[in-house]
């Protein structure tokens, strides 16, 4: 069904170690944990330690699915939109998570936002982004060098695929115009940036309330890319950037040190350095 | 000789109100086309409002234009705003004539960033980046930091070459006939 050609097939290069990864579905979507298979470690063990691994990651993000959900009714975050819970007796993680938020959208200038036009407190901008920071850390407090998180196509790595190598993870980007191909590649790992965040209408297709604004609708991004130091920076800027189109990307591309792809809505792309051929290509 | 230069004080700080007035409703002008808005809207608007302050008044009307007209980066913003407040001994001068100020230069994620502010009758008609380096080079940033190019441009790549998918959220269904779906399952 999709255009993969012998993946790490045996006719590969030897000093190219074998990906093993393991996946979960959490917060609607599906989380993948992938980790080069050691060549000194018995590939039994690799295993067990891959799956030891993912099942951390799995209650973290359970877990935090539990209070920050608004699809479970029984969240605190369904408390506090049903008006019962106030934010002020709210649980610590919701609070320091909402300051957060709030801090983004001073920084964004308004372009993210932790609330919805209601009023209601919706941190579902935030929430899957501090869950892959989160399971990071657990990662690497687990001992774990080289890996790959990709939580619903927001991806964070450590490390290299090539284990004791300044090789970087290489991540493909989903053309929106057509999802079994990609757009570009970019070399996570490299220059410091280790997360990519990606936003868009892709997956639902376009928001109703665009249509009949035609001026609005060319000047849109229909996907952006951002890869960032750290995840909730990448994750909170493509949010942003789709919410704030050109004016944001603008702002953006001159306040942090991120890479920016954009594809607009005409299908056109807009990109900083990093996404450009020569930058990207590993050395 | 007290009361002279009284007095040349008084109109020097005049003719940079009047400078810095003019070059307000200038920048107002000129920004009606351009992105930025808020911030240098007030500029213009509240030209009354500045006359307490006549460095104030240079400064920010020059900082708006810097924004709307200039390099186009809000990190240049800064550099330009001192402009202002440095040349405003001789703004008072040579107001009428107008003339070539040079910014202090400011530091900024790019590096060093120093424009170059030209005034004629009061109106700034140009403003030019003098120094725009930092040691990666990238200085091109400044000017095209989100640049439109082709999709032969970009590092082509294809599955089976990379070792995770990016993209916009997808659902647990989606997942399913998704690019990462097979790829983790190569990777099983």
């Amino acid at each position: 069904m999709q255009p993969i050609s012998k993946p790490n097939g045996p006719g590969q290069d030897a000093a190219e170690p074998r990906l093993r990864s393991r996946t979960f579905t959490s917060m609607g979507t599906v989380v993948s944990l992938a980790i080069p298979a050691a060549t000194r470690t018995a590939p039994q063990a690799a295993v067990e330690e891959l799956e030891a691994a993912t099942a951390v990651v799995e209650q973290l993000f359970t877990g935090l699915d539990r209070t920050f959900s608004l699809y479970r009714p029984d969240s605190e975050a369904s408390a506090m939109a049903r008006g019962e819970l106030a934010l002020r007796d709210a649980s610590v993680d919701m609070r320091r998570l909402y300051v957060e938020a709030v801090h983004w959208r001073s920084l964004t200038e308004g372009a993210f936002t932790a609330e919805r036009p209601d009023g209601v407190v919706d941190l579902a901008g935030i929430v899957k982004g501090h869950a892959i920071r989160e399971a990071g850390t657990s990662l690497l407090a687990l001992g774990l060098k080289d890996w790959c998180l990709n939580a619903g196509g927001d991806v964070l790595v450590a490390g290299s695929p090539t284990p004791g190598t300044a090789r970087p993870w290489l991540a493909g980007i989903i053309d929106p115009e057509d999802r079994t191909t990609l757009l570009t590649a970019f070399p996570l790992g490299s220059k410091g940036k280790h997360a990519l965040a990606t936003s868009g209408t892709s997956e639902r297709g376009h928001h109703i309330w665009s249509a009949g604004l035609q001026s609005a609708r060319d000047q849109g991004f229909r996907q952006v890319s951002v890869a960032a130091a750290d995840i909730i920076t990448a994750d909170v800027l493509a949010t942003a950037i789709m919410a704030g189109g050109a004016g944001t990307l603008t702002l953006t591309a001159s306040r942090w040190d991120v890479d920016v792809l954009a594809v607009k809505n005409d299908g056109g792309l807009l990109a900083t350095p990093g996404f450009r051929k020569l930058a990207a290509q590993p050395s | 000789m007290r009361l002279r230069a009284g007095i040349s004080a008084a109109l020097a700080s005049a003719a940079i109100l009047l400078v810095g007035w003019q070059a307000g409703a200038h920048v107002a002008d000129s920004n009606a086309s351009a992105v930025t808005t808020s911030s240098t809207g007030d500029t213009g608007g509240t030209a009354s409002g500045t006359g307490s302050t006549a460095n104030g008044t240079t400064g920010s009307s020059a900082s708006g234009s810097s924004s709307g007209t200039g390099a186009g980066s809000s990190s240049s913003t800064g550099s330009s705003s001192s402009t202002g407040s440095s040349s405003s001994s001789t703004l008072g001068a040579s107001a009428k004539a107008g003339g070539t100020y040079a910014g202090t230069a400011v530091e900024t994620r790019f590096g060093t960033v120093q424009v170059q502010v030209t005034i004629k009758a009061g109106v700034i008609t140009d403003v030019t980046a003098l120094h725009l380096t930092d040691q990666e080079q990238r200085s091109v940033q400044i000017s095209a930091r989100a640049a439109p190019l082709l999709r032969s441009e970009v590092l082509s790549a294809q599955s089976a070459n990379v070792q995770t998918i990016g993209g916009a959220t997808y659902t647990s269904e989606a997942y399913l006939t998704s690019l990462q779906a097979a790829l983790d399952a190569a990777h099983f």
